[in-house]
C-alpha cells in the first residue's frame, strides 16, 4: 500500500485519494470550507493549503492527489501563515453578524476563526453589502454578506440532488448565490444546503431565530417519515423538540434527510393534541381514568367477544419491542388469528436519493416482531371488509395514525362495537375509541425499528413524559437541564401522562393474568432477540449508533440504493 | 510589622508587661473608649443612601434606544454566560434591519448574583449593570423581571455606559 | 398603726419598688450595651424603635413573648423548665440584702433601704444565692439533650466553682476590716475615702475579676462562646424561658455591680457628705445618687469590658482561676491582716 506522510505520521492510503482524504481517514483535521467528502471537488475556498516537501509552492490538500513518498505539513510555519492569511481575506467581507446569526456556536467560520486566525484585520475600508434575508424557497433563507462563496451548496443541488436550481450570479466581489429568475430552491432536499453550509447564509425559515445551538441537547434517534430510516439528531429544549437534523451514516442516509421528514415528523409531539391519561368512554363520551382503571376496562371490555369477533391491528410505526409484546399478548389470550398490520405505502413518492414509498419506519420490523395473521386469519384488507359484513366486532389498534390514510376510515369504525387504541395524538381513531391508551412517541422511548434495507436502528427519548426523568433516564441533557432545578421556569412545561406501548401492554397482561417481568425496553429485546432467529446474538449495545444489518428470511423488496 | 504571629504568638516571646497583661487590657480599653467619641459610619438607610461609583454593579438592565426598541438582539451571549442561569432569551424575527429581537427577556433576581459576565459579554452593549440595588419581591414570581421592567433609557445608563467604555476598552 | 402592719406596708412598697426598677434597669442595660458596643464600633445602635430607639428593650421583649416555646424532643421536660426559673430566682432574691442608701426616718419610724434589713450574714447569704445560679446553668445544659448545652453547662459550673474561691477569700478580706457580714456595716466602715478598693486594692481586683467570671461576662464568656457553642447552655432555649436567661444574666451583672460598689466603693455613701450641712432628706437623696452613680460607672466598666477584650481560651481561664486569682487574694488576705494589726 502506498504511504504519505502527514505531519510526521505515517499513513496508507488507496490510490487516488487527495491528501485531504487521505488525512481524514487517518483522523487528521486539515481545514477545509470548500471540501466535503459527499461532493465534488471546488478547490475555492483556499483554506486547506499544507505544504509538500519537494514542491515549490503550498498546495491545496483537497485537490491534490497523494503519491507514495509524499511529505505533507498542515501545521509548518509556512502554512499557518499562509492559513491565517486566507482567514483574513475570507473574513474582509463578512459582517459582524454573529450576535444575530443562526449559525453562531456551530460555525466553521467562527471555529476556525477563532482556531486558525490572529483575530486582526488590516481591512479598514467599508465591507460589501449585499442583499439579506432573501428566500430562496419555502425552506431556506439566504443571507449574501455572510456567504463565503463556497459553492457546496450549489454542487449539492447539482450532484446529489440532480436539479440544477442555484447558480453564483455576477463577478469578484459582488458574486452572490441566486435561484434561476422565477424559479425557487424547492427541491425535496432542499434543507441539506443549511447543513452543509460552513456559514450562516442559508437558514432555515422554519428554524430560524427559535434557538441558540448550545441551549438544546441533541439525541441520536432515527426520522419516522418513511421506512429508510434516516439517521437523526433530535434537537430539544425545554422539553420540546425544536428541529431535526441528518446525521451521518453511510450505510443509510449518508450526511441527508429529506426535507418532508425534517420538517413534518416532529411538530404532533410538541402539539396540544396530545393525549394526557388514559381515557374510558362513559356515558357516550371519553373521560380521563388511572391506568389501573383503563387496564381493566380493556380487559373486561375484550373479554366479552370471542377471540374471532375481535381484530388486532399492530403498528409499522411502533417500535420491534412494542410490536413483540402485543403479538405476545395476542398470542397467549386471543390466538394469532386476526393479527395484522396496515402497510402504509404511496406509489410514486419513491425517488433515487432517499424517500421511500413505504411512509412508515418500521414495517419490517413489525412483520418480524410476529405481526401477521395465522392461515385462516384476516390481513389487513379482508379484516376491513369483515368489520364492514360485522364479522368482526371489536378492534384493538395499537399506535398507528397512518390507519386514518384509509379512505373511509370513519364508516369502517363506526360499525364496531368496540375499539381500543394506543395513540400520541387524538384524532378520528381516538375519538371513535371505547378506550384509548396514551402513547409515548418516538422522541419519548427506547426502542429499535427496522428500515426498508433490513438495517435495525435504535430510537432514543429525547422528550420526557410524567413516568421518565432527564436525568435519571440518561437522555442527553443541555446546559438548563444540567444545571436548572425543578423550580426553574424552563422545566415547568406540562408533561404529557403517555407510556410507551410495551410498557401498556405490560400492564394490559397483568390483568389478564400474565404478568411480565420487564422493567425497561432492552429486557423485551434481548427475549425477541433470544426468540427471533434473525436477530440472534444482537443487542442494543452491538447496534450502537449506526444500527446493523439484520438477515431477514423473507425477502427483502426491492428497494432503490440511496447514493452515498 | 512583625507579621510572623505563629512565632509571636508563643508565650517566651512576649514581653514582662505582655504577660502580666493588665497594661494590656488598658490599652484595649483606651482603644475602644477612643472609638467611642469618633463618628460614625452609619448611613441611615432609607433615608440616606449612598451614591454609587459607576464601577457599582446593581441589578442588569436592558438598553432602550432613543426609538424605544431594545438594543439586544436576543443574541443569547449572556443567558449562556450567566453563571447562575439567571437569564432567559428568547429570539424572534423583526421587520427592522437588525433582523432579530428578544421576543422574550427575562432575568430571574432571585438567581442573579450580580456579577456582570452578562454586561461584559454582551456584542451589543445592551445589557448593563444599572445603580439599582433595591429589589424587593414578596413572591417568587415577582422576581423574574420582564422586559417591562428590564428596559431603562440609554440616557439614564450614560455613566456606566462610559465607564464600561473607558475601561473595557 | 402597729409596727406589724407598718412594717408590712413598707416592705410590700420596697419590693415592687425594687422589682419594677430591677426590671426597668435590666431592660435597659440591655439597651446600653448594644448601644455603647454601637459606639465603641463607631455605629449608631438601636435607633428605629421609639425616640432614639428608647422603646426596644420593648419590642424585644414582645417579640420574645409572641416567640414558639420549644422544647426539644431530648430534653428532660421537668429540668428543662425549672431551670430558667431557678435562674431568674436566684438573680432577684439576692437583691434583699443591698441597701441603696442610709436609715431613713418617717412617721417616727426608722426604714432601711434595702429590702430585708440586719441580716446578719448579708455577704454570705449573696454568697450562698449566687452558687445556686451554678445549679440553674447545669441543669440547663444537661436537660437539653444537646452536646452545645452539654459543654456550655460543664464549662459554667467549673468556671463558677474555681472563680468563687478567690471570690470568697477576696470577700474575707473586706468582713475582716468591717468586723461583721452585715451589708449596712460593710459599708459603714469604707467612711470617708476608706473605701475597700483603695485599703485593699489587690482584693478589688481580683474581686471584681471573680464577678466578671461569675456573671458569665466576656471575657470569661465560655459557657457560651458563639463560636464554638452556638448559645452554650441556652442552645435549646427559645421564648419566655430564654428571656428569663437572659434577664437573669443582666440581672445578675447589677448584682454584681451592686455588690462591687456596696464592698468595695463606699456603698451608697458619699464621701464626707455628713460634713456638708445638708437637710437629712437632701443628704439620703445625695447618699441614693451617689450609690447609682457608682452603679452606672462600674455597669459600664462591665459593657465596656465585654466590648474591647478577647474572651480567654479555657485553659486560660482556668490557669487564671488557680493560679493568679487564688494566690493573688490570699496575699491579700495577709494585706489586710496586717493592716488590721497595725490600725487595731
Ligand atoms: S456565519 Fe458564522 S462567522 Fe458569519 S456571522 Fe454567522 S456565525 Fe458569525
Ligand atoms: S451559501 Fe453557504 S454553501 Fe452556498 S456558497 Fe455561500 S457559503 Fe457556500
Ligand atoms: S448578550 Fe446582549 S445582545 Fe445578546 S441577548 Fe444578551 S443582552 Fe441581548
Ligand atoms: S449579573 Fe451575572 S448572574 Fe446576574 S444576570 Fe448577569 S451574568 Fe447572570
Amino acid at each position: 500500500m502506498p504511504k504519505i506522510t502527514i505531519d510526521n505520521k505515517e499513513i496508507d492510503f488507496t490510490q487516488g485519494q487527495t491528501i485531504i482524504q487521505a488525512a481524514e481517514a487517518a483522523s487528521i483535521d486539515i481545514p477545509h470550507f470548500c471540501w466535503h467528502s459527499a461532493l465534488s471537488v471546488s478547490g475555492n475556498c483556499r483554506v486547506c493549503l499544507v505544504e509538500v516537501e519537494k514542491m515549490p509552492k503550498l498546495v491545496i490538500a483537497c485537490s491534490t492527489l497523494a503519491t507514495d513518498g509524499m511529505v505533507v505539513s498542515s501545521q509548518s510555519e509556512k502554512t499557518l501563515s499562509a492559513r491565517s492569511a486566507v482567514m483574513e481575506f475570507i473574513l474582509i467581507n463578512h459582517p459582524l453578524d454573529c450576535p444575530i446569526c443562526d449559525e453562531a456556536g456551530d460555525c466553521k467560520l467562527q471555529n476556525y476563526t477563532y482556531k486558525h486566525s490572529n483575530g486582526e484585520s488590516r481591512f479598514i475600508e467599508s465591507k460589501n453589502s449585499k442583499d439579506k434575508r432573501v428566500a430562496l424557497g419555502p425552506n431556506v433563507m439566504f443571507d449574501g454578506e455572510r456567504c463565503i462563496s463556497c459553492s457546496r451548496c450549489i454542487r449539492f443541488c447539482d450532484e446529489i440532488v440532480g436539479e440544477k436550481q442555484l447558480t453564483f450570479v455576477k463577478r469578484g466581489d459582488r458574486v452572490t448565490i441566486s435561484t434561476f429568475p422565477g424559479k425557487e430552491l424547492d427541491n425535496d432536499y432542499s434543507m441539506n444546503v443549511i447543513d452543509i453550509c460552513p456559514v450562516g447564509a442559508l437558514t432555515s425559515r422554519d428554524f430560524r431565530f427559535t434557538s441558540r445551538v448550545w441551549e438544546m441537547s441533541s439525541t441520536k434517534s432515527i426520522c419516522s417519515g418513511c421506512s429508510k430510516g434516516c439517521n437523526i439528531d433530535v434537537w430539544v429544549r425545554n422539553n420540546q423538540i425544536l428541529r431535526l437534523t441528518p446525521r451521518q451514516n453511510d450505510a443509510v442516509n449518508n450526511f441527508w434527510m429529506c426535507d418532508e421528514g425534517r420538517l413534518n415528523t416532529f411538530k404532533h409531539i410538541n402539539a396540544d393534541t396530545r393525549i394526557n391519561g388514559p381515557q374510558v368512554r362513559r356515558d357516550g363520551a371519553l373521560s380521563k381514568v388511572t391506568w389501573d382503571e383503563a387496564f381493566s376496562a380493556a380487559a373486561s371490555e375484550l373479554k366479552a367477544f370471542s377471540k374471532d369477533e375481535i381484530g388486532f391491528v399492530g403498528s409499522p410505526q411502533a417500535t420491534n419491542e412494542d410490536n413483540f409484546l402485543f403479538s405476545k399478548f395476542v398470542k397467549s389470550n386471543f390466538g394469532i388469528k386476526n393479527l395484522t398490520f396496515f402497510k402504509h405505502i404511496i406509489p410514486g413518492t419513491a425517488d433515487s436519493l432517499l424517500q421511500k414509498e413505504d411512509k412508515s419506519p418500521n414495517s419490517f420490523g413489525a412483520e418480524l416482531a410476529g405481526i401477521k395473521p395465522s392461515k385462516d386469519g384476516y390481513d389487513f384488507a379482508s379484516l376491513l371488509s369483515a368489520i364492514n359484513s360485522h364479522k368482526i366486532k371489536a378492534l384493538y389498534i395499537l399506535e398507528d395514525s397512518n390507519i386514518l390514510e384509509i379512505p373511509e376510515i370513519e364508516s369502517y369504525l363506526s360499525k364496531l362495537d368496540l375499539l381500543i387504541v394506543h395513540s400520541v395524538n387524538s384524532s378520528v381513531l381516538t375519538q371513535r375509541a371505547n378506550i384509548v391508551f396514551p402513547a409515548a412517541s418516538y422522541a419519548e422511548k427506547n426502542g429499535t425499528w427496522i428500515n426498508c434495507d433490513g438495517i435495525i436502528q435504535r430510537i432514543r427519548p429525547a422528550v420526557t413524559t410524567q413516568e421518565i426523568d432527564r436525568s435519571l433516564d440518561g437522555f442527553s441533557m443541555s446546559r438548563l437541564d444540567k444545571f436548572g432545578t425543578e423550580y426553574d421556569r424552563w422545566n415547568q412545561t406540562a408533561k404529557v401522562d403517555a407510556r410507551p406501548s410495551w410498557k401498556i401492554l405490560c400492564g394490559l397482561m397483568t390483568v389478564f393474568g400474565q404478568k411480565q417481568k420487564f422493567s425497561i425496553v432492552e429486557e423485551v429485546f434481548s427475549e425477541m432477540s433470544n426468540t427471533i432467529p434473525s436477530l440472534n446474538g444482537i443487542d442494543y449495545s452491538s447496534i450502537g449508533d449506526l444500527g446493523i444489518k439484520v438477515s431477514l428470511k423473507s425477502p427483502i423488496p426491492a428497494t432503490i440504493e440511496g447514493k452515498h | 510589622m512583625n507579621t510572623n504571629y505563629a512565632n509571636k504568638n508563643r508565650l517566651k516571646d512576649l514581653t514582662f508587661w505582655q504577660k502580666i497583661y493588665v497594661p494590656e487590657i488598658i490599652k484595649g480599653l483606651s482603644v475602644t473608649m477612643k472609638n467611642m467619641f469618633k463618628p460614625n459610619f452609619t448611613l441611615q438607610y432609607p433615608e440616606e443612601k449612598f451614591i454609587q461609583p459607576d464601577s457599582y454593579r446593581g441589578r442588569p438592565v436592558l438598553v432602550q434606544e432613543e426609538n424605544n426598541i431594545e438594543r439586544c438582539v436576543a443574541c443569547g451571549l449572556c443567558a449562556r454566560v450567566c453563571p447562575a442561569l439567571a437569564i432567559e432569551v428568547q429570539a424572534n424575527e423583526t421587520e427592522s434591519e437588525k433582523e432579530r429581537y428578544p421576543e422574550k427577556f427575562e432575568i430571574n433576581m432571585l438567581r442573579c448574583i450580580f456579577c456582570g459576565f452578562c454586561e461584559e459579554v454582551c456584542p451589543e452593549e445592551a445589557i448593563i449593570m444599572s445603580k439599582d440595588y433595591e429589589l424587593v419581591f414578596r413572591v417568587r414570581e415577582d422576581a423574574i423581571y420582564s422586559k417591562d421592567k428590564l428596559l431603562v433609557p440609554v440616557k439614564d445608563l450614560q455613566d456606566r455606559i462610559n465607564y464600561l467604555r473607558e475601561f473595557k476598552g | 398603726m402597729n409596727d406589724f402592719v407598718f412594717y408590712t406596708v413598707v416592705t410590700l412598697i420596697k419590693l415592687v419598688a425594687f422589682v419594677s426598677v430591677i426590671f426597668l434597669s435590666v431592660a435597659y442595660l440591655v439597651y446600653f450595651e448594644r448601644k455603647i458596643a454601637a459606639w465603641a464600633q463607631n455605629r449608631v445602635g438601636p435607633n428605629r424603635v421609639g425616640p432614639l430607639g428608647l422603646l426596644q428593650p420593648f419590642a424585644d421583649v414582645l417579640k420574645l413573648t409572641l416567640k414558639e416555646d420549644i422544647v426539644p424532643d431530648a430534653a428532660n421536660k421537668t429540668m428543662h423548665t425549672l431551670a430558667p426559673m431557678i435562674s431568674i430566682f436566684v438573680a432577684f432574691s439576692t437583691y434583699a440584702v443591698i441597701p441603696v442608701g442610709p436609715d431613713i426616718t418617717v412617721f417616727g419610724r426608722t426604714i432601711s433601704l434595702s429590702l430585708a434589713p440586719g441580716i446578719n450574714i448579708g455577704v454570705l447569704y449573696v454568697l450562698a444565692l449566687t452558687s445556686i445560679g451554678v445549679y440553674a446553668i447545669t441543669f440547663a445544659g444537661w436537660s437539653s439533650g444537646s452536646k452545645y448545652s452539654l459543654l456550655g453547662g460543664i464549662r459554667s459550673s467549673a468556671q463558677m466553682i474555681s472563680y468563687e474561691i478567690s471570690m470568697g477569700f477576696s470577700i474575707a478580706g473586706v468582713i475582716m476590716l468591717a468586723s461583721s457580714l452585715q451589708m449596712d456595716e460593710i459599708v459603714k466602715s469604707q467612711h470617708g475615702w476608706m473605701w475597700n478598693a483603695i485599703v485593699q486594692p489587690i482584693g478589688f481586683i481580683t474581686f471584681v475579676v471573680s464577678s466578671f467570671a461569675e456573671t458569665n461576662r466576656l471575657p470569661f464568656d465560655l459557657p457560651e462562646a458563639e463560636p464554638e457553642l452556638v448559645g452554650g447552655y441556652h442552645t435549646e432555649y427559645s421564648s419566655m424561658k430564654f428571656a428569663a436567661f437572659f434577664l437573669a444574666e443582666y440581672a445578675n451583672m447589677l448584682i454584681a455591680s451592686a455588690m462591687i460598689v456596696t464592698l468595695y466603693l463606699g456603698g451608697w455613701q458619699f464621701p464626707y457628705a455628713e460634713t456638708f450641712n445638708i437637710s437629712p432628706m437632701l443628704l439620703v437623696g445625695l447618699q441614693i445618687g451617689a450609690f447609682v452613680l457608682k452603679m452606672v460607672a462600674v455597669l459600664f466598666f462591665f459593657i465596656w469590658v465585654r466590648w474591647s477584650l478577647p474572651r480567654f481560651r479555657y485553659d486560660q481561664l482556668m490557669d487564671i482561676g488557680w493560679k493568679v486569682m487564688f494566690p493573688l487574694s490570699l496575699i491579700n488576705l495577709l494585706w489586710v491582716a496586717i493592716v488590721t494589726m497595725f490600725m487595731k
